[in-house]
């Protein structure tokens, strides 16, 4: 693949079309408790990275097979006249659960093969369903990132002199949607039935369904009102707990390490000294003395972790409490207007 | 859009039993805007397309679901229409890896009649669509510009005379309904909100947002509603009987609760909220402490 060329201005937006939103939601949705992944098509323009079309990926193919799916799907789309240039890639999410090692490395290997603008799309499935709310979110990795995973020297001082942490892991890039002239007649003409008053039966009973209760697109969707908290709520909690918890272990390799270099610390002091004081004797004695850089090839410093899952588990554990802070505002809205109505 | 013209076929032999029953399709919003998005990329010479329909279908035969389609390239010779075989059976392997319970059910064309071209290509599609008679939709786009329709035709075949061929056939008109999901809905909400703006876009809400809009709504709503209540009593308006039905049941939906225990569940439901939303935050600002200490470690 080609190296990536130098980009022309800095990524700012993120650019999508009508048809790839309800691709993806389609996507995502059909294959509801796996996670599943597509490519992006579309134009990288002034900026924007304008998407406009995608397609998904086979959800049970290895590394060549699914090489060979994307060329013989880009063939094909290529004969439509579809834009043929890859963007980028989108993956489905639960409750915020998308950041992991996995995420890294493909990201990576796009922005370095493709170019320095792919992005990647989440599309939060349990989120949208929840809150009425679409949920999309654009990323891609900070340069700064970029270049450190290159070295893939992960440890603290590397870290602290790039001044990476996990909140510099991503940056995201704020989405639009945009429709074409079609599509927006079209969307016009989807409205609700216009029903004639004077030809409206009364229902007979209170439970009766009449066509007005049939969903009808485009009629006004109630469902960010539902007031029910809870499994939102708990689920969000438990996937914090149990990051915390992989977290806990890391934190504890990491302190065994610390531990066991101090531990070689003393045991070098410790050899040093008693170097020191058999030179003494032998200069008294009038012989050479001993080298004392032999201390460093006795003595092997064992290695510092790599401490990017450390960084990984972080920024999850960071977008959990961002969720959770971002879900109870619009909550106590929801109860305090039951409060008012009530009255 | 849901056309009403169920047309029974009367009681005939069994060769045309399934055309007798009623027959209904339902098609998802994607297959609607993929059809628009290829008919914008065609090529300047040709004036229509075609191309292929996915999607499910109950076990009987008389429900049918599109849920996805894919584009097909022909070219016309000699007043023919002929399709690439090869670029269609491609992407039908692609898609089948995919999605492997989706299965053809017909084609699309866009272009406002069914014309006598359509019968080979009938045919071709019918090789696919196994023991069912392939499912035929024509989108107008004419049609969507001049008038407030949607353009969407659905029909099924059903043979006529006395030759084999499936392409032989009387198209029957039959009622098709755009249907979606939860999900699916939210995603259109926004889509749609951009059809009034002067771009054609729109970027996403936030969540507090999109509460904000949908409280503005029911608010609207009732405003509405109240007016015209208004209007009933001083007898500017005649009453409707019916309407005034429906705002009683509408009306009486809002639960009873005595205050006593209504005060009770919001309280505990308050400080539920609170008290994950203080440890949440918590754990952010331990997060942030450690992050800048470990930015300051090696110094």
């Amino acid at each position: 693949m080609a190296t990536s060329l130098p980009a022309s201005e800095p990524l700012n937006a993120v650019q999508l079309d009508g048809l790839v939103v309800l691709k993806i939601i389609k996507h995502c949705r059909e294959s509801y408790p796996n996670d599943v992944t597509g490519q992006l098509l579309g134009l990288d323009e002034k900026g924007t990275l304008e998407v406009t079309n995608c397609f998904p990926f086979p959800s049970d193919c290895d590394e060549n097979a699914s090489a060979q799916y994307q060329l013989d799907m880009m063939r094909c789309l290529r004969a439509v006249n579809v834009d043929n240039n890859t963007v980028g890639w989108y993956r489905s999410a639960h409750l915020g659960n998308f950041v992991d090692s996995n995420l890294i490395d493909t990201q990576y290997s796009y922005q370095k093969s493709l170019s320095a603008h792919s992005a990647v799309i989440i599309h939060d499935v349990s989120k949208s369903a929840a809150q009425g709310n679409l949920s999309l979110r654009a990323f891609r990795l900070t340069d700064a990132f970029m270049k450190q995973y290159e070295s893939k020297k992960f440890t603290t001082e590397s870290l602290a002199k790039a001044k990476l942490s996990f909140s510099t892991i991503f940056e995201e890039l704020p989405i639009q949607v945009h429709n074409s002239h079609l599509v927006t007649l079209m969307l016009h003409n989807i409205e609700m039935p216009k029903l004639d008053a004077s030809r409206l039966r009364s229902p007979a009973t209170f439970a009766q369904h009449t066509e007005l209760d049939d969903a009808k697109p485009l009629s006004p969707n109630f469902d960010v009102l539902d007031l029910e908290l809870d499994p939102f709520m708990q689920k969000n909690l438990e996937y914090l707990l149990d990051c915390s918890d992989v977290q806990q272990q890391e934190l504890n390799n990491y302190q065994y390490w610390q531990r066991s270099v101090a531990r070689e610390q003393t045991k070098m002091q410790a050899w040093l000294t008693k170097r020191r004081q058999e030179n003494q004797i032998r200069v008294e004695k009038g012989q050479q003395p001993l080298p004392e850089d032999e201390v460093n090839t006795l003595f092997k410093l064992p290695t510092e972790p790599s401490r990017l899952d450390n960084m990984i588990l972080t920024a999850q554990m960071h977008n959990f409490t961002k969720q959770l802070n971002q879900f109870a505002g619009p909550s106590l809205a929801r109860l305090y207007s039951i409060q008012e109505l009530q009255k | 859009m849901v056309n009403d013209n169920t047309l029974f076929v009367s009681v005939g032999n069994s060769a045309t039993a399934p055309h007798q029953r009623p027959f209904s399709c339902t098609i998802s919003p994607v297959v609607l805007f993929a059809v628009l998005d290829h008919y914008l990329r065609r090529d300047n010479k040709q004036e229509k397309v075609i191309g292929a329909l996915l999607g499910v279908r109950s076990p009987d035969g008389t429900e049918v679901e599109i849920r996805n389609t894919f584009s097909a390239i022909y070219t016309e010779e000699d007043a023919q229409i002929v399709l690439d075989k090869e670029h269609y059976n491609n992407m039908h392997d692609l898609h089948q890896r995919v999605n492997p319970e989706e299965q053809i059910l017909g084609w699309y064309t866009t272009g406002p009649n069914l014309t006598p071209a359509s019968a080979p290509l009938h045919t071709v599609f019918a090789q696919d669509t196994g023991n069912f008679r392939p499912i035929h939709v024509t989108f107008d786009t004419e049609q969507l510009l001049k008038s407030d329709d949607m353009g969407v035709q659905a029909y099924t075949s059903a043979p006529v005379g006395f030759s084999t061929k499936p392409g032989d056939c009387l198209y029957l008109p039959v009622p098709c309904d755009i249907k979606y999901v939860d999900a699916e809905r939210s995603g259109l909400d926004m889509l749609a909100s951009a059809k009034s703006t002067e771009s054609r876009s729109v970027s996403l809400l936030s969540d507090m947002d999109h509460l904000e809009i949908a409280i503005g709504k029911l608010q609207e709503m009732l405003q509405r509603i109240s007016e015209y209540v208004d209007s009933v009593v001083t007898g500017k308006e005649k009453p409707n009987n019916a309407i005034g039905r429906y705002i009683m049941d509408t009306v009486s939906v809002v639960p009873k609760v005595d205050s006593a225990s209504f005060e009770k569940m919001f309280n505990s439901h308050l400080q539920d909220l609170l008290m994950v939303v203080y440890l949440a935050n918590m754990t952010r600002t331990q997060l942030s402490v450690a992050e800048r200490l470990n930015l300051l470690v090696s110094n």
